[in-house]
């Protein structure tokens, strides 16, 4: 299934700039991991070693925030990776 | 709070909204509001509050007004340069409306002095480039129950929300824990002048909306603003019943230095390096671990010799790379990000982590005249 992942400003050099980038999977955890295949690097930065989502990433399908890598994601849907910005 | 003939007249527009009136711009003359960093969000923000009439503001900033800030801080001219950047906006605020109050707090918030300022005004508005301060402030407003409306922005993408006492998440519920160097700041990364001009705005809009009691505001939602693409986004955020400071068992009963950041710790036990001591240590020997935790457009443009580049936002997983090499040395533009990642590597257990302090801009101002820190 595939998806459209928005990415968050802080994580776009990861993705070649783009702030939109399309992804497989039919759950969070399989959607993080197209995205990683595609974007080495870019998993640890939202998720830890424990796979746990890091405290200053929010991720929402569509917009019902999920809070685990298990949550499912639709065909079309668009997972939004939201990071704590510090600029003032 | 009655309002004078020309204060009527000066406000006409606003008194000719039935949803504020003659009594809504009172209160805004009665009103009261901090801003938190005069910076690209705080200068937008304190210009239109001026313009509103709010009766008080107050300006929290330590900072000078240097030339990278005109590009976006619109309350500075160019013969501000090394002038404290709350006696620069004071003086533009009051030429703007003469009849408000401007109070200046050419201050670092800490632990000590949050509750005290935080406490002398009704409304914050947050527009800090500090993660820590933001800490501190969310724990203040929700400790002291002061409507709160937070920004923040990076390169092209901006976020707000609003606090209300007792009716919605706070900022800890949103980000229950940021390890500083996570988030992007408009230093490391860039930012687009106008960004901020949105999103101080914005923040601006809900302090009015707040203290006339008008409208919807933005709580138990994040505004998520993209200008590239020009998107708003709204997100739903939810109280977090475990949140540390306004959760059903808080454990915070008064704001904390650290916040839970790393960086704390490390201004104890890092080893602070003048730019004199890392060119004796350079000098010493070969075996000297130096790394460059900028981002590698940064370090492309130059670097010290012998430097290699770990950016802050991998370091933490690739200290494996410098582990059992020695004691090694972090450098960034200015000083900030390699103290956040002598936090990293102290945490690893990596013993008396150094980082050049000042940064690079310090190196290049005390050791090599001929060498430009690229800007931002």
């Amino acid at each position: 299934m595939s998806c459209k992942v928005h990415i968050p400003s802080p994580l776009r050099s990861y993705t070649d700039g783009a702030h939109r980038v399309p992804a497989e999977g039919a759950t969070l955890a399989e959607v993080l991991s197209s995205l990683e295949a595609r974007f080495a690097g870019i998993r640890f930065r939202v998720v830890d070693e424990q796979s746990r989502i890091r405290p200053h990433i929010r991720f929402y399908v569509n917009s019902r925030e999920v809070s685990e890598l298990s949550a499912p994601v639709g065909s079309g849907d668009t997972v939004h990776v939201i990071c704590a910005l510090s600029g003032g | 709070m009655t309002l004078s003939a020309d204060e009527r007249a000066r406000y006409q527009r606003h008194i000719s909204l039935p949803q504020i009136g003659r009594s809504g711009q009172e209160r805004l003359k009665a009103a009261r509001m901090l801003l938190v960093g005069t910076g690209g969000l705080g200068c937008p923000a304190a210009l239109y509050l001026a313009a509103a009439g709010v009766g008080t503001l107050g300006l929290v900033d330590f900072d000078r007004v240097e030339i990278s800030n005109l590009q976006r801080q619109v309350l500075f001219v160019s013969g501000d340069l090394g002038r404290l950047k709350v006696e620069a906006a004071r003086e533009r605020l009051l030429a703007l409306n003469p009849d408000i109050t401007v109070r200046t707090h050419a201050l670092t918030l800490r632990a000590e002095n949050v509750c005290e300022i935080v406490g002398g005004y009704d409304i914050v508005l947050d527009g800090s480039d500090r993660l820590s301060t933001r800490y501190l402030v969310n724990d203040a407003c929700v400790l002291l129950g002061r409507p709160l409306v937070t920004a923040a922005i990076h390169r092209f993408e901006g976020q707000a929300m609003t606090y209300l006492p007792g009716q919605g998440p706070c900022y800890r519920c949103l980000f229950p824990h940021v390890q500083e160097g996570a988030a992007g700041s408009c230093a490391e990364a860039g930012v687009l002048g106008v960004l901020p001009g949105v999103l101080g705005a914005i923040q601006a809009c809900e302090a009015v909306k707040i203290a006339t009691g008008i409208g919807t505001p933005l709580i138990s939602r994040l505004l998520c603003y993209d200008a590239l693409d020009l998107t708003f986004t709204e997100l739903p955020v939810s109280r977090r019943p475990e949140c540390r400071v306004c959760g059903e068992h808080p454990d915070i009963s008064a704001p904390e230095n650290s916040g839970g950041l790393c960086n704390t710790e490390a201004l104890v036990s890092a080893r602070r390096l003048s730019a004199a001591a890392l060119r004796g240590l350079i000098a010493a020997g070969p075996t000297l671990v130096l790394v460059d935790v900028r981002e590698p457009r940064e370090f492309a443009a130059w670097h010290l010799d012998g430097a290699r580049n770990i950016p802050l936002g991998e370091l933490e997983r690739r200290l494996a790379e410098i582990a059992g090499e020695g004691s090694p040395v972090f450098l960034c533009r200015s000083g900030q990000r390699s103290l956040a990642a002598c936090a990293i590597a102290l945490r690893a257990g990596i013993s008396s982590p150094g980082h050049l302090e000042g940064g690079l801009l310090s190196w290049a101002a005390q050791s090599d005249a001929s060498f430009e820190v690229p800007l931002d």
